[in-house]
Parts: structure tokens; sequence; C-alpha cells
């Protein structure tokens, strides 16, 4: 059946036009996951009233193109700019951006793009080969196994921001504070919407991370020094080195790739959870020569696996079940009923040629993108030659342009520049930025989770013990946290204890 | 001479204005036309995505949706509203903000505060089970079941408060039901959680029933139109089961009348309207449409008032079944 399917496909792919708007979409993806603000989503959205005038599987070839490259260009701003494209890599720049300073760009960019086409990859594979039986192991999934992610998700916190763990945990709640703001999912009641529309959806997560990361860090360049002299760094190369040191890393890449596939497979998790999730696993089983946090190419290496591991994984419930994992894949679930065919079980019966194609185009996306991704890393790198005085205001420009994209709303901007202001003051007293977005995304899985396990339960909290994969969990989160409270108690015992920048 | 002079003016005044007139029309639009779309990516979207599409192809320029979702599709219409009225912006007015949302005082316009341009789709409601829930013999016993173990079974309609949850609530009384609904925040949400076993029953559309027909059992279909019951295989409808949703025709289905703000000058709302008629009765789209699980309307912004006046009387007037619903949950609570 499977391979029925891919042979099948195979003659639907090989085409030279799904072979060049793979490419297209690729570098497109690329551009838009770099600029901040933009993303896979918006680049999809500008691209579907073109792709739904093509033929269905040329379509999705230029659609995962910009999935796979967008997914993964959030990452190249992240490193050398310190500044997200994408809320995906905002896990990224823990690492990426001190190995830019370390004069490492190139390489970072290339681990970067490397990790992603390789992780992309391994989630390819896996979808390929067991997309209907993960589609069920994915139902397995409700309410309450939700939950107990989240508090995972939440302990994961605690993880990252090691050296400034009360900060940590303060910035995380101010992200599930943020989180609560908008129409409550389970009464449809407004909270904290001051009468205003603007705010009946809450603030975009895009107009967060933006301006937190992004106008901050434009600000602290602007306060920097030498903003008008031309940087003295060399021109590199395109090099596949990158994947060579990628692949000696081989347990964290297939680690991350996992934990990116399995949180793709779950509708409503994400890639932001994934990388941040791989993150923490990764820096935890470090060996202490490996300073995460400081430079170090594994930190890249989880978050980039993972976060494109995750588009594999989310195709996984989108083709199997036709239940969408993400928006992204609710859009290309659109697309692919606009053309006439049902994502689900009968897809896989009645169309396995389609879907066969549509395997092979995504694992050709993400070969399109290590070697297409390699070949411009000089270009990218090219960005810091130029000199700030002129960089800095075309990416504010850039930022204005991208979160004005997302809704065509000027409040996006005002809610931007907002968050550069609250950026820039928690950045000044030392608190860390991440935690706010890993709070942000976990507070309504967590919040409407519990309350549906609730809804669902006849025996209140029960629920957590009775379905087995939510007690597991359980036992699992009060594992963590004990191991959490335990290091940090060490920690602040220790005699050298001292307080870390944070990211 | 005096005559001949007034005349010659007015001719001559006349000419001005229709040649001023002729050229706004044909001026418009310059620039792409944004649809203010009221959800998130989805089956909906597609339905819209292809409308837009040939409206652009109609008017010559892209028609793009903006998706902006938030509070049950009323964050939509605020922010559409809140946009100049030029004809550059128009609205996929869905019928969850448009009359469900006023109706249960959520909103504070009703369907007159718009301008109509031309009917979009519709997509009916059914209840689904699982194929492979063994428990009940068929919906009716279900039922049965229901009423013998008040607040034992949950379903889900989605988000809360939508029209599928308004319809499905008034079912449930009819059949003296009182069940626990759980809200998400998508049907798709839901509708995985029925395959995993958390819920008893949701509610589907063509579109998701047409995509996994070996996965439901369709319980009980929520027209009594013959066209909705051929959708769902001829399962068992309202009228076949002798119920009284207190819905009928368009009422108790979802559906969108695409509208502008009422300020729009009459020049632009015209090139609009004539841009979507055309849309909407090329056989293309209507298959296309189709295809998806939606049923395309023909009917033009001249019935706006009679077709979506009387959804807009029957959905007001249906109201007691949320309320019904919650207030026996609450009792049993209670106990």
């Amino acid at each position: 059946m499977l391979i029925e399917s891919i042979t099948q496909g195979f003659a639907l792919f090989a085409t030279p036009l799904v072979v060049i708007l793979i490419i297209l979409g690729i570098v497109f993806g690329l551009l838009v996951g770099a600029v901040p603000g933009l993303g896979p989503l918006m680049g999809i959205v500008l691209i579907l009233p073109v792709a739904i005038n093509l033929q269905p599987i040329t379509a999705m070839a230029l659609l995962l193109g910009i999935y796979v490259g967008g997914s993964c260009g959030g990452s190249i701003s992240a490193i050398l700019l310190r500044i997200p494209g994408t809320p995906l890599a905002a896990a990224t720049l823990f690492d990426g951006y001190p190995l830019a300073q370390k004069g490492r760009a190139a390489e970072a960019v290339g681990v970067a793009i490397s990790s992603s086409a390789l992780g992309g990859l391994i989630g390819g594979v896996i979808l390929i080969t067991s997309a209907p039986i993960l589609a069920i192991f994915a139902r397995q999934f409700s309410p309450p196994e939700f939950t107990m992610l989240a508090i995972t998700g939440l302990v994961a916190i605690a993880s990252v921001s090691e050296g400034s763990f009360l900060k940590g945990i303060l910035s995380g709640c101010l992200g599930l504070i943020l989180a609560t703001i908008g129409t409550d999912q389970i009464s449809m009641g407004y909270r904290f919407t001051f009468d205003s529309h603007h705010m009946l959806n809450g603030f975009h997560l895009v107009s967060i991370v933006v301006g937190m990361f992004a106008i901050s860090e434009m600000v602290f360049q602007m306060m920097g020094k030498n903003l008008t002299a031309k940087p003295n760094i060399p021109i590199v190369r395109a090099e596949f080195k990158s994947v060579l040191s990628v692949l000696k890393n081989w347990k964290n890449l297939i680690r991350s790739s996992l934990i990116g596939t399995f949180f793709g497979i779950l509708p409503g998790a994400g890639g932001v959870i994934s990388s941040f999730a791989a993150y923490a696993v990764a820096k935890n089983s470090a060996k202490p020569h490996e300073k995460y946090g400081e430079g170090e190419v594994g930190g890249v290496i989880a978050t980039e696996s993972a976060n494109n591991a995750t588009c594999g994984g989310a195709l996984v419930p989108s083709l199997a079940l036709g239940i969408p994992g993400d928006p992204i894949a609710a859009l290309l679930v659109a697309t692919l009923l606009i053309f006439g065919f049902y994502p689900g079980p009968t897809l896989f019966e009645d169309q396995p040629e389609i879907v066969g194609a549509i395997f092979i185009v995504y694992l050709a996306s993400n070969v399109a993108l290590l070697i297409l991704g390699v070949l411009l890393t000089p270009l990218f790198v090219y960005a810091l030659r130029i000199r700030k005085s002129r960089l800095i205001p075309a990416i504010l420009v850039l930022c204005v342009v991208g979160t004005f994209a997302l809704q065509s709303s000027i409040f996006d901007l005002w809610a931007m520049l907002g968050f550069g202001l609250v950026g820039i003051i928690l950045r000044i007293v030392n608190y860390p930025l991440a935690p706010i977005v890993i709070g942000t995304i976990l507070g309504p899985l967590l919040e409407n989770n519990l309350r549906r396990s609730l809804l669902l339960s006849d025996e209140g909290y029960w629920i957590f013990l009775d379905r087995p994969v939510s007690a597991v969990l359980l036992v699992v989160n009060a594992l963590l946290l004990s191991w959490v409270a335990w290091s940090t108690i060490r920690k602040i015992r220790s005699p050298d204890s001292k307080q870390e920048d944070p990211a | 001479m005096k005559f001949a002079s007034i005349l010659t003016a007015m001719a001559l005044l006349t000419g001005v204005v229709s040649i001023q007139t002729a050229a706004v029309a044909a001026d418009f639009p310059q620039r792409p036309v944004q649809t203010i779309f009221p959800w998130g990516p989805g089956t909906a979207m597609a339905a819209d995505q292809i409308i837009a599409d040939a409206i652009g192809n109609e008017l010559g320029v892209a028609v793009t949706l903006v998706s902006t979702p938030g509070a049950g599709g009323t964050k939509a219409f605020k922010t559409a509203m809140a946009r100049p009225a030029d004809g550059y912006t128009m609205i996929s007015g869905w019928v969850a903000p448009l009359v469900s949302a006023p109706a249960s005082g959520k909103a504070d316009w009703t369907y007159e505060d718009f301008t109509p341009l031309h009917s979009g789709v519709a997509a009916a409601f059914a209840i689904a089970t699982r194929v492979d829930d063994d428990r009940f013999a068929n919906f009716q016993e279900m039922m049965d079941y229901g009423k013998a173990n008040p607040g034992k079974l949950r379903y889900s309609s989605g988000t809360a408060g939508n029209l599928p949850h308004k319809v499905m609530a008034k079912a449930l009384k009819a059949f003296g039901v009182v069940a626990q609904v759980v809200p998400y925040k998508t049907d798709g949400e839901a509708r995985k959680d029925l395959q995993s076993g958390v819920l008893d029953f949701v509610f589907v559309n063509p579109g998701a029933y047409m995509a996994d027909k070996d996965g439901y059992t369709i319980g009980l279909v929520l027209s009594e139109l013959p066209a909705v019951k051929a959708l769902f295989d001829g399962a068992d409808t309202v009228e076949d089961m002798g119920i009284d949703i207190g819905l009928t025709g368009l009422g108790p289905l979802g559906w969108t009348w695409w509208l502008v703000h009422k300020d729009t000058p009459t020049e632009q709302v015209e090139v609009l309207q004539s841009a979507m008629s055309k849309a909407m009765k090329n056989d293309a789209v209507k298959a296309k449409l189709s295809a998806i699980g939606w049923t395309p309307l023909e009917w033009d912004h001249q019935q706006y008032a009679e077709i979506v006046g009387s959804v807009s009387t029957q959905i007001s007037g249906m109201g007691d079944g949320l309320l019904w619903e919650e207030e026996q949950i609450k009792k049993l609570r209670a106990q």
C-alpha cells in the first residue's frame, strides 16, 4: 500500500514544474521566515490565491516549500541579529546568537539550515512509514493528556531559565497572564478586552515576539557604538561542513527530531513548544564541557531539527485524519479541499497517489532546503556586513511591514511597539524574554484543556489518574518538578552560584 | 431663452455627473480588495477562498481573505466596520456574527446595518457518533440513555454558543436530554476527541463527513430539507424523528452572505454586487464549492432582507435551548 502509493505519487511529482516550485517555495519561505513578523503562515496566505490556480501537486510543492523554508528561515535572523524571524526560532537565539558573536555566524546558520533539513527529513520518514498508526496514537491524546503536556512545557521554563530561575518563572507568569486576554474559549466571555474589539482575540503572538525581541534589540543596537562603521566581517563561502557537524551530533539530532515529530502529531501543540522542549532536553543531557546558552552548536541543532520535524508531524493528523495540527496545516488541508481532495482516511484509500506525491514533495522540500540553504548562507551572512545605520532602519521597516501584514491592523503595530518597550525594560532589569513566549503559547493549552478535562470528568480531578497516558505524564511532571526544585536548591547553596545574563 | 438655458445647464450637469459616476465605477477597484473573514483557516476558508478568487477574476484585481478570528466572529465584523467604507473592504458575513450574535446580545448590530452583495455558501449540520461505538444500537437509544441519565452524555459543537450548539441544544431539549457540552476552539478538535472516545457525539458538516465516512455514524440530520438528507446519505432528519427545533429552511444551516459597510458608495457597491453575482453564477465555481461539501447560494442582494430577515426572526425566536441546557446542568451540579 505504502510502496504503491509512493510509486504512483512519484509520477505526479517528477515534473520540472514541481521541482521549480519547490525551489521557489523554499527561497520564498526562507525570506518570509527571516523577516520579523512574517513567517510560513503569512507566506502561504500570500501565495494561496496563486497556488489554487495551479495543478494540485504543483500547488502543494509551492506551499510545502514555503512551509519547510519558512519554518527554518526564522533561525537566520535569530542567529545573525538576535531577532527570531518567527516565534518558532525564539529558542534558536539562545545559542545561535552567541555563536555569531564569536565570529561563527556562517557555521551557526549552516548548522541551523542543515539541522532543519535533516530534522524535516526524519519527520518526513516517520510521516511516510507510520502516518496512519501515529494518527491513531494522536487520538489517544485528549484534554487530560494535553493538560499534563502543557505542565511539562511549563517545567521547561525552569529548565531554559537556569541562572535566573525566579525571574524565569516570573517572565513565564507574565506570558500566562497575557494569554488570558481575549475571548474565553469555554464561556465565550470577554477578559481584559477593555471594550476594544482589537483585544477580542488577545494580542497576536507575532506582535509580542517581534516587539519584545526585535524592537528591543534594535533600540539596544542604536544605543551602541560604531553605528556608521562598516563591520569587519570576512566574506564566507558556502560549505557543506555544517552537515557533517550536525551528523556528528546524531543523538541530539534524532532525539530532537523525534520530539518535534511527537509535538507535531498532536493537534494544537506546535513547533514553538517542540523547539523549547527539545532545547530543554538537549541542555539537560549536555556533557559538562558543553556550555548551552553561550554558543553551543547542540542548542541550534536541537531547536531547529525539532521545529522542522514538527512540520512532518503536523502533516500526520492533517492527512490521515483530516484534522489539522496547526493553522498552517489547516491551510494546507483547505488547499487540498479546494482541489477536491478530502484529507482523511478516504484520501489514503481512494487517492493514494496524491498522498504519495505529497510525501515525496515534503521529502524533496527538505533536500532542497539543505542544498539551497547552505548555498545561500554567504548571502544571509552578508547582512552582518551592512552598516548598522542602514541595517537598523531596514529591519524596523520590515518589522512594521511584517506585523501589519498579519491582519492589516494598525493596532498590532501599537502592540508591537508596546511590547518593544516591555522588552527593553525587562532586558534592563535582566529578566529573560523566552519564558514569556512559552507562557503565552502554553497558557491557553493548559487552561482550556484543564477546564475541558473537568467538564468531561464525572469524578473531578481523578480523570488525570484514570487515563493511563495522563497518569504517566502526571508522574513524569512530578519527577521533573522535584528535579528542578532539587537542582535549584543545590545551586543556591553552591558557593560559586551567580546570576547569568538571561537570553 | 431662459428655459433653454436651464435645460442646457441641466443637461451639462447631468452629463458631468454621469461622466463622474462612470469614472468612479470605471476606476474602481484600482487595488486589491480585502475580505474580512471571521474564522481561522479551515474548510470555511477554503469555500470563501474559492469565491474570493472568482470575484477577483471578475474585478480584475486580487481579492484577499484576511483571517480575523475572535469572539465568535464578531471581532471580524467590528474590524471591517472600523475600516473606510470605500468598497475595498468586504465582509464574509457568516450567520454566527451576522444574526446569531445579535440575537444572543453579543453584538449591537442587526443584519440591516450592512449592504448585501450576494449570498455565498451554506452547509448543513448533523449529529454524529463514533462508528465503532457499540453502546447504543441507534441514535434514539442514545437519547433514551441520555434521558434516563441526565448529564452523563458529553458532546461538542466546537465553539460554545455557536449556531450548531444552539441547534443541538434545541434538539436535545426536544428529546428531553440533558447533556454536558464541552467547548473547543475548532470543531476539528472536537471530532478528534469523539474518535478518542471522550465525547459521545459531535456536530459534523458535509465536508467533515465526506472526509471520513467510515469514521462516523450520522445520528440526526439537523434540517428537514431533502437535499441536506441526501448529503448525509439519507440519515434520519429532525422531521423523520418527529423533532421540532423551531428552525426551517436556511434557519438551522451555517451560511454566509457577503457584505460591505452601509456607507459604501452606491457605485462601488454595484461593481462588487455585479462581480459577485457573476462569480456565483459561474458553473466552475459552483462545482468547486459543491465538491467540498458546501452548497453555493444563488440569492442576490435584492433577496437579502427577505431571506436573512426570516432567518433572523427564527433564530431570535428559537432562543431557549442554551438557557435550558445551562439551567439543567446547574441543577445537576447542585444535587
